[in-house]
């Protein structure tokens, strides 16, 4: 018991100063006497809970200058050049190389074939369509309904058109621009304090819920009077308007207690993305630290279990200040060196994105949850959605699972894919965050080969 | 209105009507007959949304939040719309704006002024003024009057929350907010009905017409007017209709209509994400993003409701408006004092004349820190031409095309590339001439003459008419046949929301029309808005009720 | 052609180390108090002046202001630029320095391009003073107020231009302007911007015109004496410079043009700058009033009082910037029409 207690004088000393550089008594949300003795479960006995998250930046790697290749399956994940930020991080890491997109003959729509073949499992056939659900909705319906947020979608680049969950094409999620306006979302009216002892359930919540179930029996006579594609865009409003009352639900009961999950100070939106747009890539870099360091506080608060971060999007208009030519730009008439193919100013940029990877998952790890740290109890699926951008390359596009999903994965393995359709990982994103799914994907892309090497 | 001219003005209204009768039995040829659409389900669009808040509340509400956007479709946001839903972070956003909302209605000043009755100290709920409040916020939201039963619902939801937060004005919040949120509210849902006077044949219910005719004019909900013709069945009827569309062109909420379309068909939602290098263009701030915006839609706005001219002159046209801040980047003087707008003409002798030597066209079809002959080649194939640009093949590598050792120094001589490769060629010869003829203007907008040195070359063709430099391609552009028949198509999948078949004759008829007309878009709102094609319905696709009512669960 | 200056600073030729300044820079207020009483007084005062630091500014004999009543204490001699080289023009057309019937005895400077007889009195009073060199707080105070208020701006008009390379006679009009800069992230003004006439009951408030030619882009004036408005240092500056020629590169539309003023300068007119100043910037930016005053005197070497013959002004030389600019005429103001006032409505919706 010593033990704990020490350790938890350091967990606090280590978050001190996490937010904007100023001293805040932050963080853990599960306090060590409410776990049992080996951290892995509420002392209640229930266990702590798995979270999902993807991280997604545009243009991929450089092939030979991110992760080595291997011949077959094993530990040891070999990151250099792109990817040399992420080689502190490779214990946790498991890299998959080698699986492929196959299109069926379909065009490969630059930028976008790659991640609506590899999210949703089906190939589109009009540019800009979305066929089928992404998976990360799937698992949230699964996982996200005991949270007052089903999701936190965040981009760093000021355009909430960049993020890759949707429903279909007409139901894309919208991503949230700006730290500050999260920031309210995440800690303002809306927020319970989890350490309230005489929580109440609040009387303005009631009446909302319940002049949403007043009007219930007329939005049912609504869809009679409809034609039947019309029905389709209305049901979309239906789930959501049922996502809104589950959100009410959840904020009606008492959360379980988090005596240090204080509010932390806003962040502001001075120098980040949100009030004015860019790409600068200086700004997105800022946003997104501002993000992560508030969504790992918002996770390990439970505000959520399901998360989608776009760091650059798929296009990557990424630029650096009084440069001409974006980073996608670049990526298409950059000179390539004729021996190793290697664009310099793109793989620059390629770069940096692993760096923000690198520092997202420091954001993660820094907050000590049970006997370890929140990324233990998180399976964050870093992908792009080409490998070589030059040439919209989608075979050997690179994915990537970060954490121990609460010890249901290992890590620090090199997964070969052999040409593998890509969809194997988010079937086995999905059948590890306990969605019931034997098969998953359409065409070339169907599979039901779990990758099995990574589990435990 | 006094009597004499109460009479008058019927004697006036009779006499037009059998002037009506005759010139339409003396048309020449006339509307072709239309099948209809069924009836659609829309998504109210973020600016229809701030309109019709605007109109209900005044405009001193604020309305904050994000929107879902709608995806474009066929070129329109409009017609995304019809496909757009409402994603479980839309609905969040929805609920926190409406809840926004609710608190500044129900708050001093403004709720003295809307609620229709006086609020007291105690708290009696007061079941007459939730009543008339509920229904006339709701007739006007929901785009027509509200049944007994939809008032009884929302009373109760009143009464319960009052009771159960203490006071009137917060049981009105969670009413209100609710109504907000409501599919009807925020779907524009359209019902017909049978013919009375055609058996077998299907009308548009008034109030679908009512919200037809004002989101296409106004681009809003209808207003009390039109709502009040709406109920006195007037619509039905040729002249009734006739008189609410010339009543809502003679308004100056006309503009709100018309700039809603030119701003969907120009693509200027991508004003919000326009940025540009402040190293390499230090003059185009985020003001100027603005007032370029507005530059164009004012333009456009004058010129086609104020001056009513002919639409293929705002290819050519030099009069626009300006401020402070746009001078400085055109590099002209400007008098008026700063943020205000005057009127001003471009010199002979300058390339400025249309709309596509506007920094909103040029700058906002460009890239954050160089010109794109390429984009905004595409941007009036696509926008003002309804031309398809194919998507580039996936596979293109043209790095090899650089040769480091005499690098391009124009953007002529970097595409060129694009020009003579035969896989390139097929399209970029449909997009780069375009755009060519623009590279006097660099990526903010600005004019120039030479790029990194070399003297830029200008010259080119648009479909067989050859001009020498900007100045000549605005005439090229108003001569190509095909801005006429885009516009006509555009506005009226805008007005219609679907897609249009090839030999959609109604559409042909505008066209002649169109031209016939001496190109006025007023005269084509008009048509379309007094043309029974546009309220012209099929039934609904059949379902089972079962599988309807499932749906609804 | 219009152009708005955008910087304005005396021109001073400094080296890294001070080399001009033989005798090191001159001493402030604080040094000079301090060098006033003995070291046992000094330590009896707090190290850190509390209250006491009155005493710097009001340390004449009779606790005057010594900056607003120079004359009140004898300060030890400004130290004043012994250095070779300045900016500037040999204004009294005398290359030696000796008086003329319109100047006083004075040494010459060599000019940068190595003219001879090259008269800038005003540099050797300054240039040794930290304040008023680059690395002083004086002059790059006075632009950034400038630059970010707007205020003391200075408009360049110039008229009957027939080619913009060469012309021998063009007229040349100095206005001030009213309005705002508009700046760029850096803080630097964006060219081309509009500004209007600083008007005063229907006149501008300076309107000195002077002729002018432009020589392959070049435009030089004729020596006449003009008023310029100018604003620093917390105080409007209505300064008249005497034989004043400009210089102009005006081929540079993209960065902002350099340029030249020279002339003379009133002693008195300058003093009263120096007087308007903050009572603590002698010592915190150390420099003497006494001693300046003094020595402006003494170095005055231009227009002799016709009763005394002493000299009354120094010669100058500043350097500017500016960007091209439009200039508003008040004639040619528009009205807002009633087209622009209808569409305005729609624009007002949000």
């Amino acid at each position: 018991m010593a033990f704990y207690h020490a350790k938890s004088t350091h967990r606090r000393a280590v978050l001190r100063g996490m937010l904007a550089g100023s001293a805040v008594t932050v963080a853990l949300p599960f306090l060590d006497s409410m776990l049992n003795n080996s951290g892995t479960a509420l002392a209640a006995g229930k266990p702590l809970p798995v979270r999902f998250g993807t991280w997604f930046w545009g243009l991929g790697h450089t092939p030979g200058y991110a992760v080595s290749d291997k011949a077959t399956t094993g530990p040891g994940i070999t990151f250099s050049g792109e990817c040399e930020a992420l080689k502190r991080h490779a214990g946790i890491i498991n890299y998959f190389g080698k699986f492929n997109l196959p299109l069926d003959g379909r065009s490969n729509y630059p930028h976008t074939s790659g991640w609506v073949a590899s999210r949703t499992g089906v190939v589109p056939d009009k540019n800009n369509d979305v066929p089928a659900a992404t998976f990360d909705l799937l698992i949230a319906d699964e996982v996200g309904n005991q949270t007052r947020l089903k999701t936190i979608d965040l981009t760093c680049t000021g355009n909430p058109d960049h993020m890759y969950s949707a429903r279909s094409t007409h139901t894309k999620t919208a991503g949230e621009i700006s730290p500050a306006v999260l920031y309210q979302r995440l800690f303002g009216a809306d927020f319970v304090d989890p350490n309230k002892a005489d929580f109440k359930p609040d009387p303005r919540i009631m009446a909302r819920k319940s002049a949403l179930s007043a009007v219930a029996e007329e939005r049912k006579k609504l869809m009679q009077v409809v034609g039947a594609s019309d029905r389709i865009q209305l049901d979309g409003y239906f789930t959501s308007i049922r996502e809104l009352e589950n959100q009410l639900d959840v904020q009606l009961q008492k959360p379980e207690p988090n005596k240090a999950c204080t509010v932390p100070p806003s962040p502001g939106d001075k120098g980040v993305v949100g009030a004015v747009t860019g790409v600068e890539i200086g700004r997105v870099e800022a946003t997104h630290d501002t993000f992560a360091r508030l969504l790992a506080m918002a996770v390990a608060c439970n505000q959520t279990h399901v998360f989608n971060v776009v760091f650059s999007d798929s296009f990557s208009g990424l630029r650096r200040q009084g440069e001409t030519l974006t980073h996608h730009s670049l990526s298409h008439e950059e000179r390539a060196d004729a021996k190793t193919g290697l664009q310099p100013q793109t793989s620059w940029f390629n770069m940096r994105s692993m760096e923000a990877l690198a520092r997202f998952i420091d954001a993660f790890s820094a907050i000590r949850e049970g006997d370890g740290t929140l990324l233990d109890n998180v399976l964050l699926l870093a992908a792009s959605e080409t490998s070589l951008a030059r040439t919209h390359s989608i075979d050997g596009v690179p994915f990537m699972t970060v954490g121990r999903a609460g010890g249901r994965i290992k890590t620090g393995l090199h997964v070969v894919g052999n040409g593998d359709p890509a969809t194997r990982v988010g079937l086995t994103a999905m059948q590890i965050m306990g969605v019931s799914v034997e098969s998953w994907g359409a065409g070339s892309l169907k599979t039901s080969k779990t990758i099995t090497d990574i589990l435990t | 209105m006094t009597q004499p001219v109460a009479k008058l003005r019927f004697a006036f209204f009779v006499t037009v009507l059998m002037a009506a009768a005759m010139t339409l039995s003396a048309c020449g040829p006339g509307e072709p007959k239309t099948s209809g659409a069924p009836p659609d389900v829309r998504r109210l669009t973020e600016e229809q949304y701030r309109n019709i808040i605007a109109d209900v509340f005044g405009s001193a509400v604020v309305v904050s939040g994000r929107f879902d956007m709608p995806v474009r479709t066929e070129g329109l946001l409009a017609v995304g719309a019809r496909e757009a839903t409402v994603t479980a972070g839309g609905m969040r956003q929805f609920d926190e704006t409406a809840r926004a909302l609710a608190t500044q209605v129900l708050s001093e000043p403004l709720l003295n002024f809307l609620l229709p009755c006086a609020l007291s100290n105690q708290m009696p709920f007061d079941e007459v003024c939730a009543s008339s409040f509920i229904g006339q916020v709701g007739r006007l939201l929901f785009r027509r009057p509200l049944t007994d039963e939809e008032i009884g619902v929302r009373v109760a939801i009143a009464r319960q929350a009052s009771e159960s937060l203490g006071r009137f004005e917060d049981g009105l919040h969670i009413a209100l907010s609710n109504m907000l949120v409501d599919p009807q509210f925020l779907f524009v849902t359209e019902r017909i009905e049978p013919d009375a006077k055609v058996p077998g044949q299907l009308l548009l219910e008034s109030y679908s017409i009512a919200s037809r005719l004002s989101f296409l004019l106004w681009n809003s909900g209808p207003d009390d007017a039109l709502l009040a013709a709406a109920q006195a069945g007037v619509l039905h009827d040729k002249n009734g209709l006739e008189a609410q569309v010339e009543r809502m062109l003679a308004s100056p909420r006309l503009e709100t209509g018309v700039r809603a379309f030119f701003g969907d068909m120009l693509k200027f939602s991508d004003f919000k994400f326009l940025e540009k290098d402040t190293e390499i263009y230090p003059v185009f701030g985020a003001a100027a993003v603005k007032d370029a915006r507005e530059q164009t839609l004012r333009t456009i706005a004058y010129h086609v409701i104020d001056e009513d001219a002919d639409y293929r002159d705002l290819f050519t046209t030099r009069k626009t408006f300006m401020t402070r801040a746009l001078g400085q980047i055109y590099r002209v003087q400007v008098t008026a004092p700063n943020g205000v707008w005057v009127p001003f003409e471009f010199p002979a002798d300058e390339f400025r004349g249309g709309i596509q030597s506007h920094l909103g066209f040029l700058a906002l079809h460009s890239h954050p820190g160089r010109s794109s002959p390429t984009l905004r080649g595409k941007a009036i194939r696509n926008t003002l031409l309804c031309q398809e640009v194919p998507d580039p093949p996936p596979d293109v590598d043209f790095t090899g095309f650089n040769n480091p050792d005499s690098p391009s120094k124009t953007a002529r001589q970097r595409l060129d590339a694009h020009s003579t490769s035969p896989a390139c060629a097929g399209c970029h010869r449909i997009t780069d001439p375009i755009g060519l003829a623009l590279e006097n203007f660099d990526g903010a907008g600005q004019f120039r003459t030479a790029e990194n040195g070399e003297v830029i070359d200008v010259s080119g063709d648009l479909d067989g008419i050859a001009f020498n430099d900007a100045s000549g391609f605005g005439p090229a552009l108003r001569a190509n046949p095909a801005i006429n028949s885009c516009l006509v198509d555009r506005l009226y999948a805008y007005a219609s929301g679907h897609k249009l078949g090839p030999k959609d004759a109604f559409v042909g008829y505008l066209e002649e029309r169109f031209a016939a007309d001496g190109y006025r878009v007023k005269s084509l709102f008009k048509r379309i808005a007094t043309s029974e094609a546009f309220y012209a319905v099929s039934a609904v696709s059949p379902a089972t009720s079962a599988a309807a009512a499932a749906a609804g669960q | 052609m219009g152009f708005v200056m955008t910087m304005w600073n005396t021109a001073m030729h400094e080296t890294p180390f001070m080399d001009e300044c033989p005798q090191g820079p001159t001493p402030g207020n604080y040094e000079l108090w301090e060098a006033s009483i003995s070291p046992e007084k000094r330590r009896s005062y707090p190290e850190v002046l509390g209250t006491q630091m009155r005493w710097l500014t009001f340390r004449g004999r009779k606790g005057e202001d010594v900056c607003e009543q120079p004359m009140s204490i004898q300060d030890p001699p400004l130290t004043i630029v012994e250095g070779k080289y300045s900016y500037g023009i040999d204004l009294d057309g005398n290359s030696d320095g000796t008086a003329t019937p319109k100047s006083c005895a004075h040494r010459t400077f060599t000019g940068m391009n190595g003219e001879a007889g090259v008269d800038n009195q005003m540099y050797r009073l300054l240039g040794c003073i930290q304040a008023w060199r680059s690395t002083g707080h004086l002059e790059t105070n006075a632009n950034s107020q400038r630059r970010t208020g707007g205020l003391g701006m200075i408009l360049v008009e110039i008229t009957g231009v027939d080619d913009i390379r060469n012309d021998d006679d063009v007229k040349v009009t100095f206005y001030r302007g009213i309005g705002s800069f508009n700046l760029d992230s850096k803080n630097n003004v964006l060219p081309f911007g509009s500004y209007d006439i600083d008007i005063e009951n229907g006149k501008p408030r300076y309107d000195d015109t002077v002729d002018g030619r432009i020589s392959n882009g070049v435009l030089t004036t004729q020596p006449a004496d003009v008023r310029l408005p100018l604003y620093g240092n917390y105080q409007y500056l209505n300064q008249l410079i005497r034989d004043m020629r400009l210089e102009l590169n005006t081929t540079e539309s993209e960065k902002p043009a350099k340029g030249m003023v020279y002339g003379y300068y009133a002693v008195e007119q300058f003093y009263d700058y120096v007087r308007g100043l903050l009572s603590n910037f002698p010592m915190r930016h150390k420099y003497s009033c006494p001693a300046i005053y003094v020595a402006a005197h003494e170095l005055a070497d231009g227009h002799p009082d016709p009763d005394t013959g002493k000299c009354t002004t120094l010669s100058s030389a500043f350097k500017f910037e500016a960007v091209r600019a439009f200039i508003n005429h008040p004639s040619k103001v528009d009205a807002v029409n009633e087209a622009g006032r209808k569409t305005s409505l729609a624009a007002n919706r949000p």
